[in-house]
């Protein structure tokens, strides 16, 4: 049995609701869930917002169904792009386990595949995508490791979203056939969460394979976490710590105060 | 003789408020996700789901369903699960969702997942326990279903209805 993972949890203020989804997630067998951040630069002043630790959201995670330990919470930040002065990377974004970029013009989309740092790239639900995708950067994007996610909250709630979700999720899958494609719920109540078997049943329709869509909702999601870690070390391969020193020693500035070799592969 | 294959969907209905589970009625079900494939797959669906699917089994305790469906054309049926919200039954709306957990290929193999799988919700409920009397009983009706197990090993037992105790 695979791990499942939905890595897109909307963020909302009330906390006994997002307690309640956490719950709901926990109980379908997902054992982790990111909640989403969404940053909208265009409207003006928007600052980057704090993400609540997990201790602060739930002080007992509920245990994950058919297994002994509890559900997993991260933190994701969404970065919705219609410029290019959107997405400049700052110290704010590495307080998030991942990172993702909602690319609204074909340029951006580009940029994003090709060079942001990002984990995720986000695909239009809930409107007809304004471009086309291209072989070209869809192919850089998952020689880099980035996943494209579909989200399919927008697709229960309303018929018309219905028709933008598959359309735009069969565009992308013929050009990527099928590979580095996640798929994540997107909820704001628990009601709108899904198994995740009907899930895998449901990328079918989006054009997917069976084993693809399997892995739409577990391997791929790893894979995207994992990727989440590394941007914070070097490549994965080195990942400094700073050490709490007592404030009578010398500050050594040659030796790095804890080097951690870390083992996991991109 | 060449019998018919047909998919079992074993199905939980989840809602957000236990008692309203009551309310469900098979036909109910079976209307709603009549509704949920047309409204999917237009004519070419409700063409296949006219044939050889029913609601074979309904729990309203714990909202356990089982759909059959044949096994021709399974998934393009299931594929319009997710997309149900709301069951019209006995003139209230329900809103709620279904999480399928298991596929099989016949009821039996699905009746033996759902007695595991109850004795599970069980061991789950255990921890959110508040008095001594409620953990003594989930604590019975979990020694109860595991010693049947173990007794007639594979013999028809679905004692899974203890679950609406707490």
């Amino acid at each position: 049995m695979s791990v499942f993972m939905d890595l897109n949890i909307i963020a909302i203020s009330d906390k006994k609701k997002l307690q309640n989804i956490i719950e709901t997630a926990a109980h379908l067998g997902y054992s982790t869930v990111a909640i989403n951040y969404v940053l909208e630069p265009q409207q003006k002043k928007q600052q980057i917002p704090k993400p609540l630790s997990v201790s602060e959201l739930c002080e007992k995670l509920p245990i994950v169904q058919g297994k002994a330990r509890p559900i997993k919470v991260l933190n994701r930040l969404t970065v919705v792009a219609t410029d290019a002065s959107h997405f400049r990377p700052s110290n704010e974004y590495k307080n998030f386990d991942i990172l993702a970029v909602f690319p609204k013009t074909e340029k951006l989309f580009h940029a994003a595949c090709m060079t942001y740092d990002v984990d995720i790239i986000s695909i239009a639900a809930t409107e007809k995508q304004p471009f086309h995708c291209k072989r070209s950067p869809i192919n850089g994007a998952i020689e880099r490791g980035v996943f494209f996610e579909l989200s399919y909250t927008a697709a229960i709630r309303d018929s018309t979203m219905k028709k933008y979700t598959i359309a735009n999720a069969i565009n992308l899958v013929d050009v990527c056939k099928g590979k580095n494609v996640i798929m994540a719920s997107g909820a704001e109540t628990p009601l709108e969460l899904r198994g995740p078997y009907d899930i895998t049943n449901l990328g079918l329709v989006f054009g997917l394979s069976e084993g693809d869509a399997k892995a739409a909702v577990s391997t791929n999601c790893r894979s995207a976490v994992l990727h989440g870690e590394t941007r914070m070390t070097a490549l994965g391969i080195i990942h400094m710590k700073k050490k709490s020193q007592p404030p009578s020693e010398q500050p050594e500035e040659e030796t790095p105060a804890l080097k951690k070799a870390k083992t996991e592969s991109l | 003789m060449v019998r018919l294959k047909a998919r079992y969907l074993l199905c939980e209905v989840c809602v957000s408020d236990s008692s309203s589970l009551r309310l469900l009625e098979e036909k109910a079900i079976y209307q709603a996700v009549k509704a949920a494939v047309i409204k999917a797959h237009g004519e070419y669906g409700a063409a296949l789901f006219s044939i050889g699917s029913t609601v074979t089994y309904l729990n309203a305790y714990t909202g356990v369903v089982i759909l059959r469906f044949r096994k021709a054309h399974f998934q393009l049926l299931w594929s319009a699960l997710p997309f149900i919200s709301s069951i019209w039954s006995q003139g209230q709306k329900v809103r709620c969702f279904f999480n399928c957990i298991h596929v099989g290929g016949t009821i039996r193999t699905c009746q033996k997942f759902l007695v595991r799988y109850g004795r599970q919700q069980l061991c789950r409920m255990l921890p959110h326990c508040k008095t001594e009397a409620e953990k003594q009983e989930v604590r019975r009706a979990v020694m109860s279903c595991s010693l049947k197990k173990f007794r007639v090993d594979d013999d028809d037992d679905d004692d899974d209805e203890e679950k609406e105790e707490t």
